[in-house]
């Protein structure tokens, strides 16, 4: 019977072990040791999820367009710091009205299936964009447009049906990225599978839920690039895995670093961590058609009940900016305002006097990745300070989008408070506010999740965007901005730091502050 | 697992030292002290078990705790401290703290009760079904039987984790369904082991002279077979325990089981993995509770078994 307890306890050992290693985690900090010099010309990068689709206009995910970029162009680009650049438009020019919009087209790009790139081609893209028939997940940016007219070959004039100020920002978004018109014609529906456009790469393999891979582009038109001869995106969820694979030279760049392993990585031979501000704002939006939510009281009393501070510094490792608006600082048409401040007093005092003295049992739903389940925690921790129950609910992306968008009545929305991120892709106001908290947004039509339907505030946004000019947009925002803040239809959290880690030897490969890659003029410099 | 299968359920049959209420009991208490009690005899046999012993003795220990858990915690188990978050192990908290700065050492006397109510009442009711099942299934026989038998078969057939994710996925997560999730798939296990048993006793000649006195098959199986089962379902209630104790740990780290601030071990474990390079103490502790609890009812389970088993003779 000894001999049997041994074999138990040795079993046992083993399954402790497993459990142990099944974590992932590096196993020490002594990996980083080895040369940092670089075999070849192929970078793998490893990031959080799986690619959905290589259809610029049919992606809704940050990662597919990070793949995207890097084969397809659009008519206007994206600097470092999310400023627009010309790239298949060298130029263009906006009507005062902000209804046409003239770009004048680089000349002598082809797609990489020897497709020329002129005025026809861009035509043929918006065309799909702007046609709901084409039922494409990014129509929305585009259905203002009436029509693409061809003035030449090299030039091609966009009419919407009514003013939109901001939208230059919509043709920088990557859902514009321009395809080939000869492969969407070719394979049609499943273009999403055979991305053809002007960029760095070409789509060499993709075999879902493993790696993406794509090989330089003999014909790109700017000289000298690409600098590298493939890139491999790899899907690693696993956040120690992909970590090690830093550290072992395994992966080249590494996107998203959890918070709280920067401080293991930093100091590191041939690794650099980056943290950067992002234009990501993480806030709790709160059901504002029913109880208690529909009481502004209510709603500020959360949001002074939450310390911002505390949770940056428990989530974020301290890696993140509280929140000053409802969009981040380096979009577009900021407009600074007060933050509320951390008084739990102050909290329970509106709590009761919006008739709730004890709080009252509320609901929280959010994402299930290892960063939001610690967010709900704590805000279910510091709302129970004053009174409010918070049960957490955390989910797989999939059920939840599916609970948010299949609700078919407003008033049938079981959705109470709800803790997610949004990064405006296009660096303006409009793109950050209207989708979010404009009335015509409530699910399924936008991601209004607040159910946040005021007036004032809807025809301000409506306001800035119907002109391009920058002082009148700007002035509008402040209003609206200010209007949103008070009524606080969510609890604004904070703008958090995008943290990325690369090789040493790796050069111009970053994050853009929405959270997408740019890799596509990356090179290695040994 | 073929050992608990053949040892004590085969020897049940033989009866020289039943398990449970012996059958030559009037005799017993006739002759006096010259036949010592089942219960002396068992305690005679255990107490030779040195390992089983000492599990014991810490399983008696969880249950002192999982009693005064709440009361002899140092700390309140859902109280944070974000300026001390993820520190190891000090006098001030001997088993560190946690993400949000909260006490572990705390958070583990008050998860045992959990534990122990989870493995308990999960084995609890597979036991009792399972014993119900396994019963009517050996004693009646014929399609009952292969009914019983093959619906155990389809049960048994699934990985024990891949059903009860399966349960959780109709049911949905919590500690509750997690009860009902362990306890589905302990049954088959029991009524297997019960229904051998079963057939085995139903033909022993004392059965044979009960039923030819006159005994109902109610009182055949109750007061007959049942007895002669029971040292079996002991033996492997204890090891079941383990087992499930295992099984709702595993859900709660994979996040089916508990939800937050819940200080379950395997809830625990889980968040504690996403700091194991820089603060490895937030999952060893709850790993090691929950392995020294497993190991705990383990060895008591063998402990039990040689014990009751009548072949090894002492």
């Amino acid at each position: 019977m000894v001999k049997k307890s041994m074999m138990l306890v040795c079993a046992l050992l083993f399954g402790l072990s497993l459990i142990l290693s099944g974590c992932g985690a590096p196993a020490g900090k002594t990996v980083g040791v080895q040369s940092v010099q670089k075999q070849g010309k192929s970078i793998t990068v490893a990031v959080q999820d799986n690619f959905v689709s290589m259809d610029p206009g049919d992606t809704n995910d940050t990662l597919s367009f990070s793949a995207e970029k890097t084969m397809m162009e659009g008519l206007i680009g994206f600097d470092k710091s999310m400023k627009m650049v010309p790239l298949l438009a060298t130029s263009w020019e906006v009507s005062p009205d902000a209804k046409e919009f003239t770009f004048h087209l680089r000349k002598g790009v082809k797609f990489s299936d020897g497709t020329p790139f002129n005025a026809q081609a861009v035509k043929v893209n918006i065309d799909r964009l702007s046609d709901p028939k084409s039922n494409l997940k990014r129509h929305s940016l585009f259905s203002l447009v009436d029509k693409t007219v061809v003035v030449d070959e090299y030039t091609v004039k966009v009419i919407l049906k009514q003013p939109f100020g901001a939208m230059l920002n919509n043709f920088a978004h990557p859902a514009a990225l321009m395809v080939s018109p000869a492969a969407l014609e070719k394979y049609g529906k499943n273009i999403g599978r055979h991305p053809v456009g002007t960029g760095e790469y070409m789509l060499k393999e993709w075999i879902p839920g493993d790696h993406l891979t794509v090989v330089k582009n003999p014909n790109y038109w700017r000289q000298g690039y690409p600098k590298l001869d493939s890139i491999t995106f790899k899907s690693v969820p696993e956040n120690g895995s992909r970590i090690a694979m830093l550290q072992t030279g395994e992966a080249d760049f590494i996107y998203p670093v959890p918070p709280e392993n920067v401080q293991s990585l930093v100091g590191q031979s041939g690794v650099t961590v980056k943290h950067k501000p992002s234009i990501i704002v993480d806030y709790v939006s709160m059901n504002t058609l029913k109880k208690p939510f529909n009481d502004p009281k209510v709603r500020q009393a959360l949001n002074y009940a939450i310390d911002k501070n505390a949770f940056i510094k428990v989530v974020y490792s301290g890696l993140a900016e509280p929140m000053t608006s409802e969009i981040a600082s380096n979009v577009q048409f900021f407009s600074p305002q007060q933050p509320y401040p951390y008084d739990p007093n102050k909290a329970k005092a509106l709590l009761k006097e919006a008739g709730y003295p004890n709080g009252f049992d509320t609901t929280i739903w959010s994402n299930n990745n290892s960063t939001y389940i610690k967010a709900t925690q704590f805000i279910q921790q510091q709302l129970a300070q004053v009174g409010v129950k918070v049960k957490i609910e955390n989910m797989e992306s999939g059920t939840m989008d599916s609970k948010i968008w299949s609700v078919k009545k407003p008033q049938d929305a079981t959705i109470q408070l709800y803790f997610g991120g949004w990064s405006p892709s296009t660096g303006d106001a409009d793109w950050g506010l209207r989708p979010l908290l404009s009335k015509d947004m409530i699910p399924p039509q936008g991601y209004n999740t607040a159910y946040y339907q005021n007036d004032t505030v809807s025809r301000e946004i409506q306001q800035a965007i119907e002109t391009a000019d920058p002082a009148q947009r700007k002035a509008a925002y402040d209003k609206v901005e200010k209007d949103i803040w008070q009524d606080a239809p969510w609890v604004f959290l904070d703008t958090r730091d995008n943290i990325y880690g690369y090789r040493n030897y790796l050069k111009d490969a970053f994050l853009l502050p929405d959270g997408s890659l740019d890799v596509q003029k990356a090179e290695i410099v040994k | 697992m073929p050992d608990l299968l053949k040892s004590p359920a085969a020897a049940g049959l033989t009866v020289t030292e039943p398990p449970g209420p012996p059958l030559p009991a009037p005799d017993a208490i006739l002759t006096g002290g010259t036949v010592s009690s089942p219960w002396s005899e068992f305690w005679r046999k255990f107490r030779r078990q040195k390992l089983a012993m000492v599990a014991g003795a810490f399983i008696v220990l969880l249950f002192i705790i999982a009693i005064f858990g709440p009361v002899i915690a140092p700390y309140r188990m859902d109280q944070p401290d974000y300026n001390n978050m993820l520190a190891g192990p000090s006098l001030q908290h001997l088993c560190g703290t946690d993400e949000f700065g909260r006490d572990i050492f705390s958070r583990i006397l008050v998860g045992t009760r959990i534990s122990l109510w989870v493995g308990l009442s999960s084995v609890l009711v597979s036991a009792f079904f399972g014993t119900i099942l396994g019963l009517i299934s050996g004693f009646y026989g014929k399609w009952l039987d292969a009914f019983i038998m093959r619906f155990s078969d389809v049960l048994l057939a699934f990985p024990g984790i891949l059903l009860a994710i399966g349960i959780i996925a109709i049911l949905g997560p919590g500690l509750g369904n997690v009860i009902i999730a362990v306890a589905i798939f302990g049954i088959p296990i029991f009524a297997r082991i019960v229904r051998s048993s079963a057939l085995t006793l139903k033909n022993t000649v004392y059965v044979e002279a009960a039923r030819s006195v006159g005994a109902q098959n109610k009182r055949l199986i109750w007061k007959h077979i049942f007895p002669g089962a029971v040292s079996t379902v002991i033996v492997y209630f204890t090891m079941r325990i383990g087992t499930a104790i295992l099984t709702a740990s595993s859900l709660s780290f994979l996040g089916l089981g508990a939800q937050p601030p819940t200080p379950e071990w395997g809830a625990m474990l889980s968040s504690g993995r996403n700091y194991l390079d820089q603060a490895p103490h937030v999952a060893v502790f709850p790993g090691l509770a929950i392995f020294l609890t497993v190991l705990a009812f383990n060895l008591f389970g063998d402990g039990l078994r040689d014990a009751l088993d009548p072949k090894i003779k002492s």
